[in-house]
């Protein structure tokens, strides 16, 4: 008896605490949000959720460059006027999760760019569709992204559209017949990119001797590619990061292994050349990002970029700006900065956009439909491959 | 009341109770003393089974969900055995061994697809919504639409699992098992001279955190539509720790409260942006500067008692002084 009373006490305790903390988030919330709510005036709200800190922060924070000065540029011209708020997401699925909620449901964004990983959107979609609010991820690649609903939508290239021309081109120029495949079976990009390597290079009637994998942060690729020397391919596909990708060009060429190595995405970065120097000489990969693109638009925002951060900016950055670009197109044309149906539509409908990826237009399923550019290491540079 | 039905908090919430389970399932191992570390392994298998089973099978949600708990409860008698006759700092070794382990099979294996994860998990709230709306409250009720009443419904349901854990958990302490546990976190030796059958209550208490952890791993999986290695890494394994050690691991108020500071915490610097990771970090090391032993203790639980309740406090002597007789 004297422990079942003993318990209901501690149960009114327990609830008076839990209390305590609703109240306290409440409280903490409702104040924000009205704050919120007066500053949306004539600016339209654009949330953003990116991999700000943690082991992909770099990919986040060029995201993050790219986004505002794509925001600066568009508020100094004036004809719509956007406010970013950013929200990081630590590359972790919950953390995304309640950065998304918050945006949608406290601040009352109009639309997210947004977020770095596919695993996030693959989260994060389903909540941002149920709320009729348009995510646009600008690095998210993987399969099936834009299936979660029909208010996600993406500027970044899925593997299906780059991999394909790339290892055609590769083909065509190098003559390849038999090839090696290596991918980091830990990260959920390169495993995507994996799959769709696999599939092209059956299309285009090719043998893969060999598929080796390795993971994320791993340093040491010799026995992978020990294996790999000694089938003698005529060329190696790699789906992974650069940081993997450039220790795995330096290992080559120093056991000898100088054929074409064509890439996934990840080899998409000034950063591959720059950590595997030399070695990065006959790197293969398809971009719709091409710095060296004698192009107006691009030269105007490799040349803003550089002034305003002192660096090159990398795809992330040029597909983040372009991604604020076609919702500040989107925005005009709908008339509006609070209506999240008709940003929407008016988003599904962008056509004949050109930015410093090229062309844009999004497809029925709001993938994007682009050109993409074959590019290759040579001299220490990405130049196309012709 | 719109406010407060934002589903940016009632998310938070739930976090929090998922959050809360997992700090009860480590209060069971620390209550016997062990210091297990797989509970981010125990909870990522009942996470993929629940998923899996609902996902390729379309068992309901009312199925999968404990067979996720069991799931885990069945790799737990693989992994315990042989672990808990480790003491120690060796078990947390060997339990933190066993999550890395059941990641990179998860990873490596073909029906969790591997690194991509799982996505498009039927959501809880999506079917307590399906209900409703054939229970025609699809207008909502009273102003509250069906999605709020399905969130709330789910933060009910979890509010529903916490509230009988700790139950359980308060019942469990004053039970011939519960004194058992005690014994054997206070001098392992010493309850097995006195005939504690110690092997047999440790695999209990690993038996019983598995469970918990496995039922919370298939509720995080159900209201987050997907699932992947990643979130069941060595961080996760941490961050329940963290729960018990900030929140004190002796009272199963301690974990309770430490899953709800620390899931609230990163939300509210949400505000500060950039500084927001060492704020984070600054506070739980001036928090486990001033409280190595986590914010709720015995002794806190006792003062608050005899400062809320001053007629209880003659009571309380009385019982402290036969348990200590």
């Amino acid at each position: 008896m004297i422990s079942m009373r003993k318990s209901m006490k501690k149960f009114g305790a327990a609830a008076l605490a839990m209390l305590f903390t609703v109240t306290a988030a409440g409280c903490g919330g409702g104040s924000t949000s009205t704050q919120g709510g007066t500053a949306a005036g004539g600016t339209a709200k654009i949330g953003v959720v990116s991999y700000l800190s943690g082991g992909g922060a770099a990919y986040g924070e060029a995201i993050r460059q790219g986004l505002e000065l794509a925001r600066d540029e568009i508020n100094a011209k004036g004809k719509v006027k956007i406010e970013l708020v950013i929200e990081d997401s630590k590359g972790e699925k919950n953390e995304a999760i309640n950065a998304t909620n918050k945006l949608i449901h406290k601040d009352n964004v109009v639309a997210i760019v947004g977020p770095t990983l596919s695993g996030e959107m693959f989260a994060v979609g389903p909540i941002a569709s149920q709320a009729g609010v348009s995510i646009m991820g600008t690095s998210t690649t993987a399969e099936g992204i834009t299936d979660i609903g029909n208010t996600v939508f993406r500027n970044s290239l899925p593997e299906s559209l780059a991999i394909p021309p790339a290892v055609k081109k590769a083909k065509e120029k190098f003559g390849l017949k038999k090839v090696a495949i290596m991918y980091s079976n830990n990260n959920d990009f390169a495993v995507s990119g994996f799959k769709t390597f696999e599939k092209a290079i059956k299309e285009n009637g090719m043998e893969i001797v060999t598929t080796e994998t390795f993971a994320d942060k791993d340093t040491d690729f010799s026995a992978q590619l020990t294996k790999i020397a000694s089938l003698q391919p005529d060329a190696i596909m790699v789906a992974g990061l650069y940081q993997e990708a450039a220790l795995i060009l330096k290992k080559a060429r120093e056991i000898g292994l100088n054929v074409p190595v064509v890439g996934n995405n990840g080899f998409n970065s000034p950063q591959l050349i720059k950590a595997a120097g030399s070695a990065a000489e006959g790197a293969i990969v398809a971009s719709p990002w091409y710095p060296g693109k004698d192009d107006a638009t691009v030269k105007n925002f490799i040349a803003a970029y550089k002034a305003k951060y002192n660096k090159e900016p990398d795809q992330f950055a040029a597909q983040a700006y372009d991604a604020l670009y076609i919702i500040a197109d989107a925005l005009e044309k709908a008339g509006t900065t609070s209506d999240v149906k008709k940003v929407r539509d008016s988003l599904a409908a962008v056509k004949d956009f050109h930015g410093v990826t090229g062309n844009f237009a999004f497809d029925a399923n709001r993938n994007p439909a682009m050109d993409v550019t074959v590019l290759i290491v040579k001299d220490g540079k990405f130049t196309e491959l012709k | 009341m719109d406010q407060w039905l934002n589903p940016y908090y009632l998310q938070i919430v739930m976090f929090m109770l998922i959050n809360a389970m997992l700090g009860i399932s480590i209060y069971f191992t620390l209550a016997t003393g062990q210091l297990s570390l797989g509970n981010a392994g125990f909870m990522s298998v009942g996470a993929y089974t629940s998923a899996l089973l609902s996902l390729k099978a379309g068992l309901p949600l009312y199925l999968s969900i404990p067979a996720g708990g069991v799931a885990a409860c069945v790799l737990a008698a693989v992994i315990g055995i042989p672990a808990t006759r480790l003491q120690g700092i060796y078990l947390a070794i060997a339990t933190l061994g066993f999550g890395e382990v059941v990641r990179v099979i998860i990873l490596n294996m073909k029906v969790t697809n591997g690194a991509l994860g799982l996505s498009g998990i039927p959501a809880l709230s999506v079917q307590i919504g399906k209900q409703l709306n054939s229970l025609g409250l699809g207008s909502g009720l009273g102003g509250i639409t069906v999605q709020q009443l399905s969130n709330l419904s789910v933060i009910g349901l979890l509010a529903l699992v916490v509230i009988f854990l700790v139950f359980f958990a308060l019942r469990l302490r004053h039970s011939r098992l519960g004194r058992a546990f005690a014994a054997i976190k206070d001098d392992e030796h010493a309850a097995e001279v006195t005939g504690v059958d110690t092997v047999r209550y440790k695999l209990l208490a690993f038996f019983m955190s598995a469970f918990v952890a496995g039922i919370a791993g298939a509720l995080a999986a159900h209201i987050t539509f997907y699932i992947g290695p990643k979130d069941f890494s060595y961080h996760r394994a941490v961050e329940i720790l963290l729960f018990a050690v900030l929140g004190g691991g002796n009272v199963i108020w301690g974990p309770l409260l430490g899953a709800g500071i620390l899931t609230l915490l990163p939300e509210l610097l949400r505000t500060v942006a950039d500084y927001r990771e060492m704020i984070y970090g600054g506070i739980l090391v001036i928090m486990m500067i001033f409280r190595p032993q986590g914010l709720i203790s015995e002794e806190t639980l006792r003062l608050w008692r005899s400062k809320l309740f001053p007629a209880a406090k003659t009571e309380q002597e009385a019982v402290a002084r036969r348990s200590a007789g």
